[in-house]
């Protein structure tokens, strides 16, 4: 629109352009960068480092061979005395040798991948369900479910914390390890049901009845009719809905908090990397590759769903 | 009621069934859980003691709240105001096609799906006294500041960081609402303007302003919905900017701990929310 055919204002569109996606992506470089930065490199402002180093990924990723800890000098002697019981012996140096693996990344990264994924199957078998019901079929109670939906669906979490969890404590689940998983795994239902529910909801409706109609005359039944016409017509709608779900469960950081603190063994990524930035373990190299390795799904994800996303761009528009 | 419809509504209610009872329950209860919780002083460990309206008064009495309240009225007001802009500036510029156009959109749309426990650690790196790239353009290469500060230490300045993290984060997504009006207008409409007499800005201002004016307001009242409730972009980059969300989490579960209290902040929270949800749904979904 605006002269785009002088020479100006090629040049102007091109600087733009620039400036946006270098706006955009800063971040992510300066992510990169340090991450593969040796300590030294940190303070300058160049984002290409001097020496490459992949230590902090390695060390994330387990290829770093288990490194025997150095034991000091006056421990040893205690370990060399005779007189103290193996047992003993054994224990005294297993606290210094199990020091190695200061970030089990790979174990959060599962318990990740187990809540998102997990929460989003569900969702989507639920979503699927429900905004079939409220946008095909007619009955009495559908438009106040609609809107409840949606209101429902713009409730932010930090106005149920307090109410969930004392609901959590009052039955019990809050005191107990697999307890409190089994709520997070809910909520995180809940998070994503509404937003699955309304963009299939309005995808569903684009569907021609006609369709149906005609596998319901060959004599399929309205269940047999769903799974046979209206799924596989829905496929990338439902890829995409999975997809969102699962972003949202990976990124999901307030309620693993709430309920998940005090149990290590289960701290999703955003918790773990959060509790390590707080930590005396904190470098900055380190974080950097968790924060890299812990993106990198998300970024093969929307390269995905975008490749999808090309009709109904904005169905998802209205979350965030 | 026929058979049939009978039979059809039947359906319906099954196929809905486990939706209703899952949001009902984890949802709608606790709102109204919440509320209750309100009038009670609650431990951590869910002992209760009924106190009438003392968290209420206790919270109004409270000179943190009311910071919160402004805090969170400056964040809303920084993001609602740049997202919009720049996502009215980012879809007026990418309106028509060019070459790679589709790679810039993948560029410009990753901050949104990002998680932002990893982008958050970009922004306190980019911002970082010592190591920061931010610190080293306005100290040693422009000289603009005098020596090097810790934006995200201060809260005041931290504030301007959040604001920023959060237009950087979602103005994409205001791009994608903006643009997908913005390609629909006809192309007569500015020829007719054209022939008027108006030069490239009076278009704008009378044929693509007026018809973007809906998705306009579409924008800002979603971008107030949900920055009312933001936590994680805030708290993760810098716990120490008590916007409301904050303000009520540090109540519930950090320090000395009020979990009536925060109960409380988070009805008064849901009811303004609720305004701003029932003029979304009346006024934009028109249901």
């Amino acid at each position: 629109m605006i002269g785009k055919r002088t020479v100006t204002g090629r040049i102007g569109f091109a600087l733009a352009i620039l400036l946006l996606v270098s706006f955009s992506l800063l971040p992510f470089a300066q992510i990169l960068s340090t991450s593969l930065k040796h300590q030294y490199d940190w303070g300058n402002p160049s984002l290409i480092p001097q020496t490459i180093n992949l230590d902090a990924y390695k060390e994330l990723l387990g290829l770093t061979e288990a490194k025997k800890v150095e034991i000091p000098a006056a421990i040893q002697k205690i370990l060399n005395n005779p007189k103290l019981p193996q047992d003993k012996k054994d224990a005294i140096a297993a606290k210094y040798m199990s020091n190695d693996n200061l970030f089990p990344f790979g174990k959060y990264m599962l318990n990740s991948v187990i809540f998102s994924v997990g929460a989003a199957t569900f969702s989507l078998v639920f979503s699927v369900m429900g905004a079939y019901s409220i946008s095909r079929l007619r009955f009495k109670g559908q438009v106040i479910i609609q809107r409840s939906v949606l209101f429902v669906y713009m409730v932010g979490g930090v106005l149920l914390m307090v109410p969930l969890y004392q609901m959590a404590m009052n039955i019990g689940l809050a005191s107990s390890l697999w307890g409190s998983a089994f709520c997070l795994f809910l909520i995180y239902i809940v998070q994503t049901l509404p937003v699955g529910m309304y963009m299939l909801g309005n995808y569903f409706r684009g569907i021609p009845f006609a369709l149906e109609e005609a596998a319901m005359m060959d004599g399929c039944s309205r269940k047999e009719a769903i799974i046979k016409v209206v799924l596989p017509l829905s496929l990338p709608m439902l890829a995409t809905v999975f997809i969102y779900c699962f972003i949202i469960g990976w990124n999901e950081y307030l309620f693993a908090s709430v309920f998940l603190k005090q149990y290590p063994e289960f701290h999703t990524l955003p918790l773990a990397l959060q509790e390590l930035f707080v930590s005396k373990n904190a470098i900055w190299d380190r974080i950097m590759a968790a924060s890299m390795l812990t993106l990198a799904p998300i970024v093969i994800c929307f390269l995905f769903a975008s490749r999808f996303m090309k009709g109904g761009k904005t169905d998802g528009g209205v979350k965030g | 009621m026929t058979p049939l419809e009978r039979a059809e509504a039947k359906f319906g209610w099954k196929l809905v069934a486990p939706t209703i009872l899952i949001l009902g329950l984890l949802i709608l209860y606790p709102l109204m859980y919440n509320v209750y919780l309100s009038f009670f002083d609650v431990q951590l460990n869910g002992y209760k003691t009924f106190v009438g309206l003392e968290n209420y008064i206790k919270l109004l009495s409270n000179t943190d709240y009311y910071s919160a309240i402004g805090t969170t009225s400056l964040y809303l007001l920084g993001t609602v105001a740049g997202t919009t802009l720049l996502g009215l500036a980012m879809a007026l510029l990418l309106k028509d096609p060019f070459k790679g156009r589709g790679l810039v959109n993948a560029a410009i749309m990753l901050p949104y799906v990002a998680p932002v426990i990893s982008v958050v650690f970009g922004w306190q790196f980019l911002f970082d006294p010592i190591s920061g790239v931010v610190n080293y353009l306005f100290v040693d290469l422009f000289g603009i500041w005098s020596e090097r500060t810790n934006l995200i230490g201060n809260p005041d300045s931290a504030l301007w960081v959040v604001v920023l993290f959060d237009i950087w984060k979602h103005a994409p997504i205001a791009y994608l609402l903006i643009l997908s009006k913005l390609v629909s207008i006809s192309r007569d409409q500015y020829e007719a303007a054209a022939i008027d007499g108006y030069g490239p800005v009076g278009r704008f201002f009378h044929v693509t302003l007026p018809e973007l004016y809906f998705v306009l307001a579409t924008v800002v009242l979603l971008r107030l919905i949900w920055n009312l409730n933001r936590f994680e972009d805030v708290y993760l980059l810098a716990p120490n900017v008590q916007t409301l969300p904050i303000f009520t989490y540090y109540q519930a579960f950090t320090g000395v701990i009020d979990q009536g209290l925060a109960a409380a902040t988070s009805v008064i929270q849901l009811a303004v929310l609720s305004v701003f949800i029932w003029f979304y749904i009346k006024k934009i979904m028109k249901w």
